[in-house]
């Protein structure tokens, strides 16, 4: 009978941080139980022990001739080459569509094309312009950050309230001014959550975009290890892929809060 | 959708064994002789590879389905290492010319098939093929030059095995990980300079500005043998030994078919592969297509309860991608000899047409 209020109570008791610390603790408990009992064979599931020891070795050795440190170095450069091109002429494109229609009318069919597009599909294509050196693979990237950016942008500025934009002209303000002190930090929430997407897609691209000159990154070890159903390997290199996007978001979070401290106050 | 097919056809497998077995209890008899006698498997999952060889012949003219017994559905595969995972995932019966490095890799990893047949020893089928311009005379010429190769594949084993032969390493030699297809690509616009591979994309590069530059005969000799070779899941070949055996005699006809009217055997492939004739004939010139009599000896796979050297084969193989990190560890030469199952393939050599 009494067990019940006290569950309640414990309920309450625990804050949002101790229920994601719960959460992780339910699922690495099950892990464990699954696969150090040897219920689960290690090539369908390493277990935390085998995945370690895969993390040690390739610390230690690296990976078919390079060191962990220098793929994940090449995917973050990657990552980041392609991300913030991408970003930047998104959000641009997406400022300019968003105030001006004819604008808008010109560049949407093109962004809306490519947006849900398989980067899979023009794999080849990307070789055959552009060779198997870094530029397909980060132009890859940079296709895929650049619609996202360019629609959070976009729809930023349509946002803006024209009540706020009427006042700013009203007191005198260029066309100009009222962009770049109106509109632009109105849309500035917009365009940092639309950053973030970009991030996120961007990661989740790298294992095509490493696909096409491969033997160097980690989504390129991914894939390679996958081959030969080395799960340990491929769980290191999730881990180590999941990890590091999880870091640039919260660093984008941390910017955003700095420069948008405005955001949600209106 | 092959999810569901899967999923109804393991459990028609179950309840056909579960009939069986209880049957046999009830006789008072050992369940296996009876297991036999189920021979006949509603529907074969086969994972293979859409290329020019025998295999199409008997694929085509549906012999494959005639011998075994049961209809064979049909899943092209992109890699042995699909055929590996799905053979894992147990949503395969067998996998048809599968390459010696992912079976040698799937052995090691304990997956549960076993090595029933053999397709073709590969000799010059996969070879190097370097640029004229890049000006490779010797293999120290290879030095600063960059080598495209699809990682996993036999030719990949192969590539690195020359490597290893003429003391050169991946740091002397950037070795690239490209897909046949993405190979040609490359090489169109001269990004690299050489491509250890297979036909369609070997012919095309020789026919652009490349020539052979033959590895194959020393690399065999050292022990770096290719060859593409048939597994069996065991489950299924428990359950249906009579439709692996009429499988394999499927394929001995096709090879006799080659062998006796290869013109004939050139068209057919040539249809079921999009290629003209001409290909087809040529590019199955290349492969050395061992006899099922043949694969019995010594010299590949051995008879029942006597191994060939083929297994030594696989075991080094296996050794090799342990040094490259590409598998944990590899069993002794004996587990790859009892994963060598050739009762099959000598029911069918006794069988003929």
């Amino acid at each position: 009978m009494s067990a019940i209020p006290a569950l309640g109570s414990l309920w309450r008791a625990l804050g949002e941080r101790r229920v994601t610390a719960v959460s992780v603790l339910v699922v690495m408990l099950a892990w464990v139980g699954a696969t150090e009992g040897g219920l689960v064979d290690d090539l369908f599931l390493p277990s935390p022990s085998s995945l370690w020891d895969g993390f040690l070795d390739l610390v230690e050795n690296g990976y078919k001739s390079r060191t962990i440190w220098e793929h994940a170095g090449l995917s973050l450069e990657r990552v980041l080459s392609g991300f913030v091109t991408g970003a930047l002429v998104g959000t641009f494109l997406g400022l300019a569509m968003g105030y001006n229609r004819k604008v808008e009318a010109f560049f949407s069919p093109l962004i809306e094309f490519l947006r849900p597009l398989p980067q899979l599909a023009y794999l080849v294509l990307l070789i055959v312009w552009f060779g198997i050196d870094e530029t397909p693979q980060i132009i890859l990237l940079f296709l895929t950050a650049l619609p996202v950016s360019a629609i959070a942008a976009m729809d930023g500025v349509k946002g803006v309230s024209v009540l706020r934009m009427q006042a700013a002209r009203s007191m005198g303000a260029s066309e100009w001014q009222v962009f770049r002190y109106v509109v632009f930090p109105s849309a500035l929430h917009e365009i940092f959550t639309g950053a973030r997407l970009a991030v996120g897609v961007v990661y989740a691209t790298l294992i095509a975009a490493e696909i096409i000159a491969g033997s160097t990154g980690l989504g390129w070890m991914i894939l390679d290890a996958g081959r030969f159903l080395r799960s340990d390997y491929v769980f290191v290199g999730i881990l180590a892929i999941g990890i590091m996007g999880l870091l640039l978001d919260r660093l984008l979070l941390a910017i955003e809060h700095r420069v948008v401290h405005w955001a949600g106050r209106d | 959708m092959s999810q569901d097919q899967f999923g109804v056809l393991d459990r028609r497998i179950f309840l056909k064994t579960a009939l069986v077995s209880g049957a046999a209890l009830t006789a008072g008899l050992p369940a296996r002789s009876l297991l036999a006698a189920g021979k006949a498997p509603d529907t074969i999952r086969v994972g293979f590879f859409l290329e020019t060889k025998p295999t199409m012949i008997a694929k085509g003219e549906g012999w494959f389905d005639k011998f075994a017994g049961g209809k064979c559905a049909w899943s092209e595969a992109g890699s042995g290492a699909e055929i590996n995972t799905a053979m894992a995932a147990k949503s395969l019966d067998i996998g048809l010319a599968i390459g010696s490095s992912p079976t040698a890799a799937g052995i090691s990893q304990k997956l549960p098939y076993q090595l029933v047949g053999m397709v073709d020893n590969i000799g010059p089928a996969e070879d190097m093929i370097v640029r004229k311009a890049a000006n490779i005379k010797k293999p120290a010429d290879f030095k600063g030059k960059k080598v495209a190769t699809p990682f996993g594949s036999t030719s990949h084993f192969r590539l690195l095995g020359f490597l290893k032969v003429n003391n050169l390493t991946e740091k002397d030699v950037t070795v690239l990980d490209l897909r046949p297809d993405a190979e040609v690509a490359a090489w169109t616009r001269g990004d690299i300079d050489a491509a250890y591979v297979w036909s369609p994309a070997k012919a095309k590069m020789l026919a652009a500005g490349g020539e052979s530059f033959p590895t194959y005969k020393e690399l065999d000799a050292k022990g770096y043998v290719i060859a593409d070779l048939i597994v069996a899941a065991t489950a299924f070949s428990t359950a249906y030994p009579d439709a692996v055996t009429g499988f394999l005699r499927a394929y001995g006809n096709a090879l006799e078919m080659w062998k006796t009217k290869p013109a004939d055997a050139a068209a057919i492939v040539a249809k079921q592969a999009g290629v003209t004739p001409d290909v087809a004939r040529h590019d199955m010139e290349e492969y050395d297509f061992v006899t099922l009599d043949h694969q019995l000896s010594g010299d590949w796979l051995g008879s029942p309860g006597k191994a060939g050297k083929f297994a030594e084969v696989l075991k080094r193989t296996a050794d090799f991608l342990v040094v490259q990190k590409s598998i944990k560890a590899a069993p002794d030469l004996g587990s790859f000899q009892k994963a060598i199952n050739t009762t099959f393939l000598a029911q069918a050599a006794k069988a003929k047409t």
